[in-house]
């Protein structure tokens, strides 16, 4: 869940319609249209990328009069399905996957199940990745992935380019090349499948 | 006891508050002493800066150590990125690192003839963090309108790898060759665990989000770090890497500069070092039974520092961060992200934040990096109400102070830490230059337990740490000689 209290706000004078801003948006909230950029209130999701990386210092980030609450409510999916969609993309449903946020990936999990087909829609449904804007695209691409989804980039933007891999991807030849420097790859798929398997705290499993 | 260091003041930045706004550091309170790092322990190395020639002496130990690197591949026509992150900028006040780079610069000129370098210098989570050092440290002017601060979320590039495809961020890599200019200082021990230290930027200040993203969600903690080893190595970087340059830190201050056209060679130094030293600090950090933490660094929380040593680090100082047999410690984004709905671990052998932290005081940290958990999971004070409201703007710390009080003054945040602890014992994070500021009581504790830890590090952890991760003091003795 994410309180939305912050909006963009572009100053027309010093806007050179660069695009940057459009190209970083994660929500693809910011657009250039005559030659000026033109933020969606709605879409908005108040992360400051575009503020962050504008050239020219034309965008500043305001407080809303009315911040927005985004959150997924899990209970209007099947949580059996949420449980298994997240098994398959390798999480625990309750593991947090955006650090700003706080945002589970169970409600990842529900997002897509409701409807959502990229990073795109995942980060306007649930507020991930809305925060740094940096830790949190794998685990959703994972989630995609498990759901069958396939997204496609957003044509000539920075946002994502694609998925990478996991320590399971993870070469026999390479695991043992490096085995002596510190790299412990097999304990570490050992951990994270015990937390994968871990018993859920929340009221699902009651 | 000894009167309290002067603290690293409070600077001017998007991420903090106004420098005016802090009225008290916390070090000024009664009862503030403070322990010079080589009272505690006396074989940390001599160091050359804080020293009487100031950055003049990095200037001369730079171009002393580049004096042995191989130059040859770069040409008077080619261009050059010398590659910098924004870590190096916060270490001693941040006027050596930048001496550093302009040095570097000069020499690679004089040497090659080669004028078109460029700065190009990554960042963390705030993106305009090194725009800010930029400026402030005249580079911009000092490399001829040619330095630019890089972030994670601008245009990238594919880079092949042995484990796949991971990503760079374009203009990192957008020159003939790439110079590393880095440092040794340990700083997020609890995310690279010491492993390849030396190579992280290239999974972190200069990677893509999706390169990062692997790091901290997709390889688990101990294999994180292969991210930054699998870019490096890959073809594409290699031919473009002509050598790297460090400042070499110890908790007490700069000990030297080091360069090498093999980064692993450097590499295996800097982890000696990084494990020598620092692992004695955070190993006595580690005997503290009880205390106040106070926060009180231009950096986010996680990142201030005490005796070389970050927030983040003490937080997780009830596991030993250097021992890759424990897989987990009390805080890493790995461990964040397995605590489950009811605010505890998925697993019952995940450790807790450091049980001896009984609040922290927060009197001057900066946002710009995922906060929460700290205030979420340790009584957090905050001193006062325009730093709350800066933390309440942050994106990446809206929950903050969800959990965290207000207290209008450094005062009133102490005195209600004392009498709702119970304890005298405070450390404080403010960057005293070779020593550490804290509270009497907290002195005597740590000054009666250094020899002990000395000891056992050196006989004992030490050993222990260098075999895991495959470094052979022998041959760096021989190295050396």
């Amino acid at each position: 869940m994410k309180v939305v209290n912050l909006m963009a706000v572009v100053d027309e004078e010093k806007c050179k319609a660069c695009r940057t801003c459009e190209r970083v948006c994660p929500v693809q909230a910011i657009k250039v249209e005559n030659r000026k950029a033109i933020v969606d209130a709605e879409q908005c999701r108040g992360c400051a990328a575009c503020e962050q990386r504008c050239p020219y210092y034309a965008i500043t980030m305001v407080k809303r009069e009315e911040p927005v609450e985004v959150a997924i409510n899990i209970d209007d999916v099947d949580y059996d399905k949420v449980i298994s969609l997240c098994r398959c993309a390798k999480l625990n449903p309750e593991q947090i996957i955006c650090y700003c946020t706080g945002t589970r990936a169970e409600e990842v999990a529900a997002a897509i199940l409701k409807g959502a087909r990229s990073p795109e829609d995942v980060s306007f449904m649930t507020g991930a990745r809305t925060g740094c804007k940096v830790e949190c695209i794998q685990p959703i691409l994972r989630l995609l992935k498990a759901a069958g989804i396939d997204p496609a980039p957003p044509k000539g933007g920075w946002q994502w380019y694609g998925q990478t891999p996991t320590v399971w991807d993870i070469p026999e030849k390479v695991k043992q090349k490096y085995a002596s420097r510190g790299f412990y790859f097999d304990e570490d798929i050992k951990l994270l499948e015990r937390v994968i398997e871990a018993p859920l705290q929340g009221r699902r499993e009651n | 006891m000894r009167a309290p260091i002067p603290p690293i003041p409070p600077r001017k930045s998007q991420y903090g508050i106004d420098p005016s706004l802090v009225r008290k550091r916390v070090c000024e309170l009664p009862g503030m002493t403070s322990v010079l790092l080589k009272e505690l322990f006396p074989d940390l190395p001599e160091v050359i800066y804080p020293g009487e020639e100031g950055v003049a002496t990095i200037r001369k130990a730079t171009e002393e150590a580049l004096r042995n690197v191989d130059m040859s591949k770069i040409k008077p026509e080619h261009s050059v990125n010398i590659l910098a992150s924004h870590h190096g900028f916060t270490l001693l006040g941040g006027e050596p690192y930048a001496e550093m780079l302009k040095t570097i610069k000069d020499v690679i000129e004089a040497r090659t003839g080669c004028k078109n370098i460029r700065l190009r210098a990554g960042v963390g989570l705030r993106f305009r963090e090194t725009e800010e050092y930029i400026k402030r440290y005249g580079l911009d002017e000092y490399f001829g309108g040619k330095a630019i601060g890089v972030a994670p979320i601008d245009e990238g590039i594919p880079i092949e790898t042995e484990i796949g495809t991971l990503y760079g961020i374009k203009k990192i890599y957008d020159a003939d060759w790439i110079v590393h200019a880095h440092n040794s200082d340990v700083r997020e021990v609890h995310f690279h665990r010491q492993v390849d230290r030396a190579v992280k930027p290239f999974g972190m200040s200069y990677a893509r989000i999706e390169t990062r993203s692997t790091y901290h969600q997709n390889l688990g903690p101990r294999a994180a770090n292969f991210t930054a080893r699998a870019i490096f190595d890959s073809p594409f970087v290699q031919s473009k890497f002509a050598f790297a340059c460090f400042l070499m830190v110890a908790p007490n201050g700069i000990m030297g500069v080091d360069a090498d056209n093999d980064l692993y060679a450097l590499n295996d130094r800097v982890t000696y070092l990084g494990c020598r030293y620092y692992g004695k600090m955070m190993t006595l950090f580690g005997e503290i039974d009880e205390c106040i933490v106070a926060l009180d660094f231009p950096c986010p929380v996680v990142y201030v520092f005490s005796a070389g040593v970050i927030y983040a680090n003490f937080a997780g100082a009830n596991t030993d961060l250097y021992d890759l047999d424990n897989p987990l410690p009390g805080y890493t984004w790995y461990t964040e992200a397995f605590y489950g709905k009811r605010g505890k671990p998925l697993l019952d052998d995940i450790p807790p934040l450091n049980p001896a932290i009984k609040m922290c005081v927060h009197n001057y940290a900066w946002t710009g990096y995922p906060s929460a958990f700290f205030s979420e999971h340790i009584p957090t004070v905050v001193v006062g109400r325009e730093q709350a409201e800066l933390f309440n703007r942050d994106p990446q710390n809206l929950n903050y102070m969800k959990y965290a009080v207000v207290a209008e003054t450094t005062e009133a945040a102490m005195e209600f830490a004392y009498k709702v602890t119970g304890t005298r014992k405070v450390l404080i994070f403010d960057g005293a230059i070779g020593g550490i500021n804290l509270s009497e009581p907290l002195a005597e504790f740590l000054l009666k337990r250094a020899p002990a830890v000395s000891e056992r590090v050196e006989n004992e952890l030490l050993p222990k740490w260098l075999r895991q991760r495959g470094v052979d003091l022998s041959l760096l003795k021989r190295a050396a000689s």
